[in-house]
């Protein structure tokens, strides 16, 4: 625990919510609040709801070091802070709470928050990703005793401890490499034949004699009684089987959308990704995704934030047309 | 001024201008400070410095035998946060990270007597009849844990049959391996009832409601 930092939430004032919003945002991960600064700053009455933790799974990541204007790197939680400033300074309302009976259909659209109906006129969905699991034998009976799907959060616990990092893209290495600082080793364990992490973040994990990566190989099972004790792998090449002893499991192999509230109202591709237009647009007007949420080929702060851009411009748009029309029409 | 930045100083003050009455960190150490002991005093006294509604009482745990059981403390650092009355509320281990935020949102809570919690919850936890003792493991770096912190100090609060302990676990390994604590937040109410996750408000407080019968507060 050798440099010890003080986190101060700021702003923390409770939002008693209104029936009428122009733009609802669901999600406050980089791409809502992205979302939020736009649609705010352009005069738009916006509310963002956030099931969870503000910030979404870049919050849980200890240094961020890809988004451009932070030469050293910035803490997940931070950059996801100052977000949240800065669309409150432009008069953003930011609610924790979770969204229920979503009718996209309808106009405007009408929902559920915390029991409460609420509707608006433009919909941005950023609901983001949740950790995919291995589902092999043992890791739900062991989740918390051992298996755990966010560093940031556990690693302190496994001080001098042996554990296992499942999944070598990324997150894992990125991941690992804050876990470095409080365990006595780390197994990589890695499906394909190659780790699919970028070289500068496998370069840096190499660099730790500490580390041993396994290629090629998968996680059968994770064993333990109370917690976890070991896991059983398997060489995809030769066949051969090994236990190898640890205390904890990380398990970075990968994402899946949180799409289950759209589920029957919007086309998802084959693994549940809402497919858009380039506007980010879907076949509901009015309705707009942005973020991890959204089929696209690469997941990183830096382009979640532009789709929060994009999502957030086209719902101008879009309230603008609609309220053209309706004075067209009154006339 | 070592450990907070000017920027979070004048935020600070600015906080703190809130607060109605005086708020008291009574503060456990040793002679010999522990580990996290002496951190945990500068952080305190800099508080202290920024509002003259915040003081800090120092206590030694080995010789002050008398204020150790009075507030019934287990282990060091620790600290309680006083208002008018002691209303359960403790820290175990450093506040630092993002527990610092707690320590600062309890200030102020205890300085103005209330919390943020539903008035359903409120008249909920007043049907408590037994003493309910809340520990809720985190570590420093963990996003989601104040949350899970914060409402049970609020509970405590909002009950004088309710104890709220914040517990690092990593500076208390032997307690976080008595509770398999592997994953955090993870909540233990009256040894009896247990979970991860900070919880929403709701279903915290039926777990609350679930370990209500054994025996923790004197």
């Amino acid at each position: 625990m050798d440099g010890l930092t003080f986190s101060l939430k700021k702003d923390e004032d409770k939002v008693e919510l209104e029936d009428f919003y122009d733009v609802v945002i669901l999600g406050g991960g980089p791409a809502g609040l992205t979302s939020a600064i736009y649609t705010a700053r352009a005069k738009l009455k916006t509310l963002m709801v956030e099931k969870k933790e503000i910030g979404g799974e870049a919050a849980a990541t200890d240094v961020i070091e890809n988004y451009p204007g932070f030469p050293e790197g910035i803490n997940g939680h931070a950059l996801a802070d100052r977000m949240v400033q800065q669309a409150k300074r432009f008069g953003a309302a930011v609610y924790n709470g979770e969204v229920m009976n979503l009718n996209l259909k309808s106009s405007p659209k009408t929902f559920l928050i915390d029991g409460q109906h609420v509707s608006a006129q433009s919909i941005i969905i950023a609901t983001g990703t949740s950790p995919k699991k291995l589902n092999v034998p043992g890791e739900k009976e062991l989740k918390g005793r051992g298996v755990s799907y966010c560093a940031t959060c556990d690693a302190p616990i496994y001080s001098g401890k042996n554990i296992a990092i499942i999944g070598g893209g990324n997150s894992g290495l990125q991941e690992g490499l804050f876990i470095l600082k409080f365990v006595k080793s780390i197994k990589l364990i890695e499906f394909l034949p190659q780790l699919k992490a970028e070289k500068i973040l496998q370069e840096k994990f190499h660099a730790h004699e500490n580390t041993q990566v396994l290629l090629n190989h998968q996680v059968l099972s994770i064993n333990g009684d109370k917690k976890v004790e070991s896991i059983t792998v398997k060489d995809r090449a030769s066949g051969e089987q090994k236990k190898i002893p640890v205390e904890g499991v990380f398990v970075y192999i990968g994402l899946i959308p949180n799409t289950d509230l759209f589920k029957g109202q919007l086309k998802l591709n084959e693994w549940d990704y809402i497919i858009t237009d380039e506007n980010l647009q879907v076949s509901i007007p009015g309705v707009f995704v942005a973020g991890d949420v959204r089929e696209k080929g690469l997941r990183q702060v830096a382009t979640a934030i532009g789709d929060g851009a994009v999502a957030a411009v086209s719902a101008e748009h879009y309230i603008e047309t609609i309220s053209k029309s309706r004075i067209t029409n009154s006339k | 001024m070592a450990n907070m930045s000017k920027e979070d100083q004048e935020y600070l003050k600015k906080e703190f201008s809130k607060m109605s009455k005086p708020v008291k960190l009574v503060f456990f150490t040793q002679q010999f400070e522990c580990q996290y002991c002496q951190l945990t005093r500068e952080l305190l006294d800099e508080l202290s410095a920024l509002s003259s509604k915040i003081n800090v009482e120092i206590y030694d745990f080995v010789k002050d035998e008398a204020q150790v059981k009075k507030y019934d403390i287990k282990r060091i650092p620790a600290i309680v946060v006083k208002g008018e009355k002691d209303y359960g509320i403790r820290f175990y281990g450093v506040p630092a990270g993002y527990e610092f935020s707690t320590l600062i949102e309890d200030i102020i809570d205890v300085s103005n007597g209330t919390t943020s919690l539903s008035k359903e919850t409120k008249e909920e936890l007043k049907k408590l009849t037994k003493p309910v003792h809340i520990q809720a493991f985190v570590t420093l770096t963990c996003p989601y844990c104040p949350r899970a912190v914060r409402m049970a100090h609020q509970m405590a609060m909002e009950s004088d049959l309710v104890i709220g302990d914040m517990v690092e676990a990593a500076e208390f390994p032997q307690l976080s391996n008595k509770y398999f604590v592997s994953a955090v937040p993870k909540v233990v109410i009256n040894e009896e009832v247990e979970f991860e996750g900070a919880l929403p408000e709701k279903n915290y407080l039926e777990k609350v409601m679930e370990a209500e019968g054994a025996s923790m507060k004197s």
